[in-house]
């Protein structure tokens, strides 16, 4: 890793010398959406919590298939896969929460080496359980008031989390070696900015509909839109 | 045709005996080759179904035990942990294992007395009068016995075994049936077996590497001086009750069985005597080389010499007295050298010269009538390729000590006994096995009815499709 | 077929995602007993005779038993092992792997293989390790420290009854440790198949040994791929063996702390409230 942020910054150094100066900053921006037919979101019978019952007067539904007008759909990682320079870790703490018995967000996307804090803000006990394949799997008891729980994830991987005592509970951390990524929001929008000029994958994760990826160069400070069209399916 | 031929061959391996025999009425180790053959070895698929083990985690090549089989027996067929009892099978497991051998094999018998002319009748085999001796030989396709395994847990902490096997005529006969109490008041040393059982031998004859006619049998474990009126083989499952407890990982082992004097035959023979089996093995982990076990055993035994009689002088049965004592001795081995294993066993063996001279102890002795003695032993040596393919090979060699007449030629009765051979387990998996065995057996016994100077041979080549399932 | 070709899949992706090149069968890799060194090609000839009906040829808990398995057999290319002494997400000691190989698990089919000598045993770990780049790439955590333990009280197992409580170990074991807990039925492990908690009231032993160090060291540690979290954060060390003290008395058979804790039951029970939703204290 080191030595590819060590390239990554000889790059930009060179780029430089070549007279184009500072470089401007490029922006990827656009939606993604669905064809086909997705899941339903089922309301989560949460009875087995009584206080996550309180917490949520309606019943909150199922977040692995969240869409929205126009075919929106949120949740979706899109990230620079190739191309990218390489940046040194970011050093801002990833926030990642308990609350109601849901996680929020559902989908965490963080930088290889970035803090991530896990917060328990519920009135009793989590399990965090985060299904690492390539990185180190854990399991990890988070009691009512206990402090966050501070960690890192040193491989690019997409990590599902689960909560064991409460099955309902499952959520995400892409762990990504970029630092561009972006996560869709209730639009399906998402954003990638600060990109030097040069040639890139952009690639566009979700959880059940897959991966996609398209090619985009960036020529200077310019803002180009590339939008994702992802196949649902509905199992 | 072939009715006659399956006839005139069935009583071969009486010939051989009788060649043996100058004293008629006595049995000879010979006497056992053909129910050896018939009755059957010890390996069972259905336990590798309950517990989805490949034959090879309990087996060295099946049927032989490797330590880890060895103390899962010893626990009972139980792995010991909470999957033990039958409660956690499917229900629609059945414990049921069958074995059987199609085979095609050839044997053969010199110095045989046989009529000069075939069909007029003039030879006395016991004695040799009117005989020529001739060699014999058979040959062909042919099938073993079946046995039939029903073994487990009734419940965690009592096992079972009932063990119908039957001839190649299918004539059955309980081979081995008992309940064992294991781990009383949760103690690995106390366990309990009732019923008809293998002695608890270090090298088991019902689990070994040899299926031929004259290799499917260990001449020590049932070598009789000819004349001799005893009919116990160490290697013949008994009747009786069994204490015996082993260590955690059974590289300690011991055993003490009180046993019925009926030679392992359903129905009583004796009123007042019983039989004792004493065994003690100890094991060390020799790192790189594997186990490496030796073991003491002593069998105490008594047989009747005579029955009660009535009408006429007819035998009450279950009334035999007189009884009188016979031992068995000695040490074995069981020693790996990485792939290679060594067996080797040595013992000494007494008659009572009441039973060695087949008298009623309430008779008149003959003329010279002392105890019989012997000492016998062999080496076996298995050489594993893989857990698919294993060479063997055994010799065997029985030396009489004292004859039961003093005076007779001291070698007569000695045996030497050859065996080589290769089984190969195309498959293995955790739900069957399938071995293609092929052995080679020769068995060379001092004087024939002829002539105390004679060497008779019996020979056995075998080739068998070994399966069960 | 398809449980290979995923497996292939996935071993593709490990390799293009680590720029690991070549495949599992050629690593040298040894492992380490006491004075006893395990070695790769020994171990080879020892798991294709012992583990392979379960564990199966490529180590990926998908043998021909599998399907008949109940918890599945371990699956040595994710090197996720429950019984260790270091903490969650670390890899196991070879000694946590050859006593697990002596132990057995006793809630499983894995059997006890203390008859296979220790040599043996540390053969088949070294070819273990083979099975998943992260041995390669990792190395063993530190195994956990565990102070002396203190004599078990009528006020430590009370203490331990309350983190029973607190922590909510009630919710997956259940209140008296039946394995009956509101989450019991939902369970799932790693790979997204059902398991169940440990039932204290039928179990003799627990998965990682008997003794209360490894009770200790079972929820300080976590067993990995399964439910259960490690709460080396949560709990002290003090409170740790206040909760083990209190877990015996839940077993079938005569421990020191049932004893104690029978005798304080004699004249206290009254003052107890059950474990559950809103109870256990006094």
């Amino acid at each position: 890793m080191m030595l590819r942020i060590f390239a990554g910054s000889m790059l930009v150094v060179l780029v430089g010398a070549a007279g184009r100066g500072p470089f401007p900053a490029g922006t990827i921006n656009g939606k993604v959406t669905y064809t086909g037919t997705p899941p339903k979101a089922h309301p989560i019978d949460m009875a087995k919590e009584p206080n996550c019952v309180t917490q949520h007067p309606t019943p909150v539904s199922t977040q692995d298939a969240v869409t929205g007008p126009g075919n929106s759909v949120r949740y979706v990682v899109v990230y620079i896969a190739a191309g990218d320079q390489g940046a040194p870790a970011a050093t801002d703490t990833v926030h990642y929460d308990q609350k109601g018995c849901m996680y929020i967000p559902h989908v965490a996307a963080m930088q290889v080496h970035q803090p991530l804090a896990i917060f328990n803000d519920d009135p009793h006990s989590h399990n965090i359980h985060p299904l690492a394949r390539i990185n180190p799997e854990w399991n990890k008891s988070q009691p009512k008031g206990a402090p966050p729980i501070r960690t890192t994830w040193e491989q690019p991987e997409f990590i599902a989390v689960k909560c064991n005592v409460h099955p309902w509970m499952h959520g995400y951390f892409a762990v990504l070696a970029t630092p561009h990524f972006s996560v869709t929001d209730t639009t399906g929008a998402f954003m990638l900015a600060g990109l030097p000029p040069g040639k890139y994958t952009v690639t566009a994760w979700h959880e059940r509909f897959g991966t996609q990826s398209q090619e985009v160069t960036i020529g200077g400070a310019e803002t180009k839109t590339v939008n994702f069209v992802l196949t649902a399916k509905p199992y | 045709m072939v009715r006659r031929f399956l006839k005139a061959a069935a009583p071969l391996a009486m010939l051989v005996c009788a060649a043996m025999a100058p004293n008629p009425g006595g049995s000879t180790v010979a006497a056992t080759y053909t129910a050896a053959y018939a009755t059957y070895t010890h390996r069972i698929p259905s336990f590798a179904r309950k517990y989805n083990l490949p034959c090879s985690a309990c087996h060295t090549a099946w049927p032989e035990l490797n330590a880890f089989g060895q103390a899962f027996r010893d626990n009972g067929y139980q792995m010991m942990n909470d999957r033990d009892s039958p409660i956690w099978q499917n229900p629609s497991y059945i414990p049921v294992t069958f074995r059987v051998t199609p085979n095609w094999h050839r044997e053969g018998a010199t110095k045989q007395p046989v009529d000069p002319t075939p069909g007029v009748p003039s030879c006395v085999s016991a004695t040799g009068v009117g005989c020529v001796p001739r060699t014999l030989m058979q040959s062909g396709f042919d099938l073993s016995g079946m046995d039939l395994w029903t073994a487990g847990t009734i419940y965690k902490n009592i096992s079972f075994v009932l063990l119908p096997s039957a001839d190649a005529n299918a004539s059955f006969h309980f081979e081995a049936a008992f309940v064992r109490f294991d781990n009383l008041a949760d103690n690995r040393w106390v366990n309990l077996k009732v019923g008809k059982f293998e002695l608890d031998n270090l090298i088991s004859e019902k689990r070994f590497l040899f299926l031929s006619g004259n290799g499917g049998v260990y001449q020590s474990y049932h070598f009789l001086p000819a004349g001799d009126a005893n009919d116990f083989g160490l290697g013949d499952n008994q009747i009786g009750a069994e204490l015996s407890g082993h260590s955690q990982n059974s590289y300690t082992r011991y055993g003490v069985a009180l046993l019925s004097t009926s030679s392992g035959n359903p129905g009583l023979v004796s009123s007042n005597a019983y039989d004792t089996y004493l065994t003690f093995s100890h094991a060390i982990d020799a790192g790189k080389l594997g186990v490496e076990r030796l073991g003491v055993y002593a069998y105490l035994g008594r047989r009747p010499t005579y029955f009660q009689t009535t009408d006429s002088g007819a035998a009450i049965p279950g009334t035999g007295t007189g009884n009188k004592p016979f031992y068995r001795v000695g040490l074995s081995g069981d020693f790996f050298f990485g792939d290679f294993e060594l067996l080797p066993l040595v013992m000494h063996a007494s008659d009572d010269k009441y039973l060695a001279n087949a008298t009623p102890s309430n008779g008149t002795l003959p003329a010279g009538a002392q105890a019989a003695t012997w000492n016998a032993g062999f080496l076996e040596a298995h050489y594993y390729v893989s857990p698919q393919l294993v060479f063997t090979g055994r010799f065997e060699t029985v030396r009489m000590a004292q004859q039961a007449i003093s005076g007779t030629q001291k070698n007569l009765g000695d045996v030497d006994a050859f065996s080589g051979g290769v089984r190969w387990y195309p498959i293995m998996f955790s739900r069957a096995g399938l071995s293609w065995h092929t052995e080679i057996s020769a068995v060379r016994m001092q004087g024939s009815v002829f002539a105390g100077s004679d060497r008779v041979w019996a020979t056995s080549v075998f080739s068998g499709l070994d399966f069960d399932f | 077929m398809r449980p290979i070709i995923r497996r292939m899949a996935r071993m593709a992706a490990l390799s293009v995602l680590l720029g690991a090149g070549g495949t599992t069968a050629g690593w040298a890799q040894e492992s380490q007993v006491g004075s006893i060194t395990g070695h790769t090609d020994a171990g080879k000839k020892l798991y294709r005779r012992y583990c392979i009906g379960c564990h199966g040829p490529s180590g990926d808990g998908a043998g021909e038993n599998a399907p008949w398995i109940d918890p599945k057999p371990r699956d040595f290319t994710l090197a996720v092992f429950k019984c260790r002494s270091t903490p969650s997400g670390a890899l196991p000691t070879d000694e946590d792997l050859f006593n697990a190989i002596t132990r057995g698990f006793v809630t499983t089919y894995m059997p006890q293989w203390r008859p296979l000598t220790a040599q043996n045993r540390t053969d088949l770990i070294a070819y273990i390790k083979t099975f998943s780049p992260k041995w390669r790439s990792g190395k063993p955590g530190t195994p956990i420290a565990i102070p002396a333990e203190p004599a078990p009280t009528a006020e430590s197992i009370l203490r331990g009854r309350q983190l029973f409580q607190r922590m909510e170990c009630w919710k997956c074991h259940g209140p008296a440790g039946h394995g009956d807990g509101p989450s019991a039925a939902t369970l799932t492990d790693n790979k997204d198949l059902p398991i169940r908690p440990y039932d204290f009231s039928t179990g003799t032993r627990f998965m990682c040994g008997a003794t209360n160090q490894d009770l200790y060291r079972i929820f300080m540690t976590g067993l990995d791929g399964s439910p259960m979290p490690s709460f080396a954060d949560q709990l002290k060390p003090a409170e740790a063996w206040d909760l083990v003290h209190f877990l015996r008395t839940l077993q079938p058979i005569e421990t020191r702390e049932a004893a104690i804790w029978r005798d304080w039951l004699n004249t206290h029970a009254r003052e107890l409230k059950p474990i559950g939703p809103g109870g256990g204290g006094r």
